[in-house]
């Protein structure tokens, strides 16, 4: 087990590496440079531009800018800087990782804790209605763009006179300590991006899992231990709702990542305070370290992720074990 | 201490009696009433600020907060936008335009009760404005520029040369010496140290300024809240210190639907909109929602313009490019009607010729713009030897096809709706345009690249034609459109013989412009350029929007403000109701 773990941490250091080369490449193709769009501004003069140009270290080799920010990382722990806010680029993504995470966490759970027992009640109950009709509920989500749902949750607060159209909280609230009114208030406001969140999200979890599960219901092994006489309710729990939810352990740990990436578009509508429309104005501006910085972890979590969904596999399911 | 405290009262009373305070008055024609102290508003930023110094970056957002946290020595008529003091309570010009002396304004406090001196002018300008390593500095047109002290409230200028627009740098914000000190040259920092002066994590009490408000909290991404600075230095006609409004905040809201939809939730209480959101908010004005739209006649903002590659890749195309005739040909096909009509939904004017239609350097060119006449253009096209081949579309000498890229900026509805309009019109008269979008914000860098052949663009209209020179004045950083007259090396003169005759008309236009401040002569010499510019559609203006903006029935005294203008503050004169 140890030796596994001690493999797979040696395997990400390459992979990572190879990572880094291929996001700093692709900022480097992007066309168009940000310090020029700046000359608009009766301010800004072509010589402020070539300054700050050098200000910023741009003015030197691409492989050098890359080599640098490697070197930092590795000597200091430093992840560069951001060129708009002058800045360290870890102190801006620590003042917004809070809410993300929160959010990122409250939706994953409420995903899960919805999609997979509706995923085992419409196997179960393949026929019924309130299976066809979670059914169709599911294919709307899946098919419905997560913003197109915050525009029409947000017209719907709009026309029925209310106030919480995006955010967490109201605006007296934001900077307010915590209360209980203040807990009020965001609850008021969490519903909407909780449902454009997770509404796709449990949509195809759910439907993952009943087809996972209506495959194991239909496995010999089931039919044995029907056969054996075993209660229904052992059958489905200890038999097949075991072996459906494999798949599941593995999906779980490719979500990690979307802490940062994910909902990027719903997150601009929402106006919700998370990282991924500060990833959005980053690419936009080119500030290259920060989309590095944020490119980097969220590959560093999809490799967590998975790690962590292996482990979980081979604590689940007896069959896997990595010696 | 009996001593003590008589020196006390005397200073105190002395400090009263030396104050200047400035009365805003006579915008009754703006429906500006006396208001009643209090309340609170909430404005929308379209991005988190980048810092809270003025000159450590060129960012909206903290250009916005500046105007309230700020001043600088001379502001904005907030009706015609004359100049008038602010911190400097008066000036003289002298020597021939060559030597500006400043008297500042007695009793203007900073928010942490120090006094403003003529050191903090002198600071802000040595330091800051004129830094080259500023991220957000000047240092262009402030170079050789000699900044002294004369007294602790008389600061002089003295300018290499004459700079008829130099006043308009006086709107500058002004920073506090000794907050700032530490970061700057003079506290004996290398020069680039200035940009990291007040980065948004720093304590809010560290930024102090002289304007209406200060800053008491900024939560990341979220919210910036300020609050009523009580001893700034202007009052109503009435006595009553400005601003009315005890607290100001700041919402971060990036995109312009959740901005709309978070105004029509009463959560912002006023909001600077387009053309393109004026029909929904109009309707649920008149439909009896509490808010009020208003539109104002705009000085500022960014025109958008057609432009042609003189220096087009193909040399076909530049060829035609360069030819006036072409370019007054296919502005017959430009419908400014129905662009201002169906994009601006009415909110826009015809455009000036690199001024404002409501500045006082505009010369009226709307006779020169030509109406939209598909035959006219077909006509003038046909006199030009480009045959319509046989599927319609024009040959060029060589036998091939009139066609040519259109780049715009596809997340801007305006740029995308004028494009369509653009692209149909001229394929009725046989010319194909292929639209290419590229995300706006990209614009400019690839209008000064030489991967284009035509490209919408807007560049920003100023007070002063002398702040444009880089747009207008051939050879210009700005004069992209042709930019084969660009200077050889860096720094050096444009390259004349590039030059059509017109446009070294235009270059020495703007040379006699720039070396004299008499207002007559140098508007004779504008308009003449602007005439010049017209006639040969150097580039095609489209059209000038107006500037539309909503407001909650809640406040009063609504005058639009861009919010990026040094020297326009129209909200100390908000209040609530």
């Amino acid at each position: 087990m140890w030796t596994f773990l001690l493999k797979r941490i040696l395997v990400a250091i390459p992979t990572l590496l190879l990572i880094s080369l291929l996001v700093f490449a692709v900022i480097q193709l992007q066309p168009g440079g940000f310090l020029q769009n700046m000359l608009d501004d009766p301010r800004v003069s072509p010589e402020t531009v070539a300054r700050i140009r050098a200000q910023y270290g741009l003015d030197q080799p691409v492989w050098e800018q890359y080599l640098g920010w490697l070197k930092n990382i590795v000597l200091h722990g430093d992840f560069g800087f951001s060129f708009l806010n002058n800045r360290s680029v870890s102190s801006l993504i620590w003042e917004r990782l809070g809410w993300t995470v929160f959010l990122a966490v409250l939706s994953i759970v409420a995903t899960w804790a919805i999609a997979i027992p509706l995923g085992i009640y419409t196997a179960i109950n393949r026929h019924g209605l309130a299976a066809n009709l979670a059914n169709l509920i599911g294919y709307l989500g899946i098919a419905t763009p997560d913003f197109l749902v915050a525009l029409l949750l947000i017209a719907l607060v709009l026309s029925t006179g209310g106030s919480n159209v995006g955010g967490l909280f109201s605006p007296q609230y934001i900077d307010a300590p915590w209360s209980w009114a203040r807990l009020g208030d965001m609850l008021g406001h969490l519903w909407i991006p909780l449902i454009v969140i997770g509404l796709e999200g449990i949509a195809s979890l759910m439907r993952q899992m009943r087809a996972n599960l209506l495959d194991v219901l239909g496995q010999d092994y089931v039919r044995t231990a029907r056969s054996k006489g075993l209660a229904e309710r052992v059958v489905l729990w200890k038999h097949a709702v075991r072996n459906a939810i494999n798949p599941m352990i593995s999906l779980a740990g490719l979500s990690l990542p979307n802490l940062i990436s994910s909902t990027i578009i719903a997150s601009i509508v929402l106006n919700l305070p998370t990282i991924g429309p500060f990833l959005y104005q980053s690419l936009l501006d080119k500030d290259q370290y920060v989309v590095m910085a944020l490119l980097m972890l969220s590959a560093f979590m999809l490799m967590v992720g998975n790690l962590l969904a292996d482990l979980a596999l081979a604590w689940a399911d007896p069959r896997i074990r990595y010696e | 201490m009996r001593k003590i405290l008589w020196l006390l009262v005397v200073t105190l009373l002395g400090g009263l009696a030396l104050a200047q305070p400035k009365t805003i008055s006579g915008y009754d024609s703006l429906g500006v009433v006396n208001g009643k102290p209090g309340g609170s508003l909430t404005l929308a930023l379209s991005s988190a600020p980048q810092t809270f110094f003025y000159y450590g970056a060129i960012d909206s957002a903290s250009e916005a907060l500046a105007n309230q946290l700020f001043d600088g020595l001379i502001e904005y008529n907030l009706k015609n936008y004359q100049i008038e003091p602010a911190l400097a309570v008066s000036w003289s010009i002298t020597n021939g335009g060559k030597v500006y002396t400043f008297k500042l304004r007695k009793g203007v406090k900073w928010s942490d009760g120090q006094d403003l001196s003529a050191d903090d002018v002198v600071f802000t300008y040595t330091q800051a404005v004129a830094n080259p390593e500023a991220k957000g500095g000047d240092s262009e047109n402030l170079a050789g520029v000699k900044v002294e002290k004369l007294d602790a409230s008389t600061v002089r200028f003295t300018l290499p040369k004459v700079a008829p627009a130099f006043i308009q740098y006086m709107r500058l914000p002004i920073m506090p010496k000794h907050k700032l000190l530490a970061f700057s040259q003079e506290g004996g920092k290398p020069a680039a140290e200035i940009n990291n002066a007040w980065p948004t994590s720093v304590d809010p009490k560290e930024v102090v300024g002289t304007g209406p408000f200060r800053l008491v909290s900024y939560t990341p991404g979220q919210k910036v809240t300020l609050e009523r600075n009580p001893t700034y230095w202007k009052k109503d006609a009435t006595g009553t210190t400005l601003p009315y409004l005890d607290r100001l905040e700041y919402l971060i809201i990036p995109d312009s639907q959740a901005q709309v939809a978070q105004f029509l939730a009463g959560n912002i209480g006023q909001l600077n909109i387009t053309g393109t959101d004026f029909p929904t908010l109009k309707q649920r004005e008149v439909s009896g929602a509490p808010i009020k739209v208003v539109q104002f006649r705009a000085l500022f903002g960014s025109p958008p313009h057609l432009a042609f590659n003189y220096d087009a890749k193909n040399p076909e195309l530049a060829k035609l490019f360069r030819d006036t005739d072409f370019r007054l040909a296919m502005q017959f096909a430009v419908n400014r009607k129905r662009i201002i009509d169906d994009v601006y939904n009415s909110l826009a004017e015809l455009p000036g010729n690199g001024m404002a239609p409501i500045s006082e350097w505009y010369y009226n060119t709307t006779k020169l713009l030509s109406n939209y006449d598909l035959k006219a253009a077909n006509a003038a096209l046909d006199k030009l030897g480009l045959k319509k081949g046989a599927d319609g579309i024009r040959l060029l000498p060589s036998g091939k096809p009139l066609e040519f890229t259109l780049t715009y900026g596809s997340n801007s509805s305006t740029f995308s709706a004028i494009a369509t309009i653009l692209q149909s019109d001229f394929k009725a008269i046989g010319v194909k345009a292929d639209l290419q979008g590229i995300l706006a914000a990209n614009l400019l860098s690839t209008g000064r690249s030489k991967d284009w052949e035509t490209i919408l663009l807007a560049l920003g209209d100023q007070p002063d034609p002398e702040l444009r020179t880089p747009i207008w004045k051939p050879g210009g950083a700005l004069y992209y459109w042709h930019q084969s007259t660009f200077p050889a090396s860096e720094g050096g003169p444009p390259q004349f013989k590039n030059f059509f005759p017109w446009e070294k008309e235009i270059y020495d236009l703007w040379d006699k412009a720039a070396s004299t401040t008499n207002f007559t002569e140098r508007k004779a010499l504008y308009d003449r350029w602007q005439a010049i510019f017209a006639r040969q559609a150097m580039v095609i203006m489209i059209a000038k929007a107006n500037s539309v903006g909503a407001v909650s029935t809640k406040y009063g005294n609504y005058i639009y403000d861009l919010g990026v203008i040094p020297g326009y503050y129209p909200v100390p004169l908000m209040f609530q109701r």
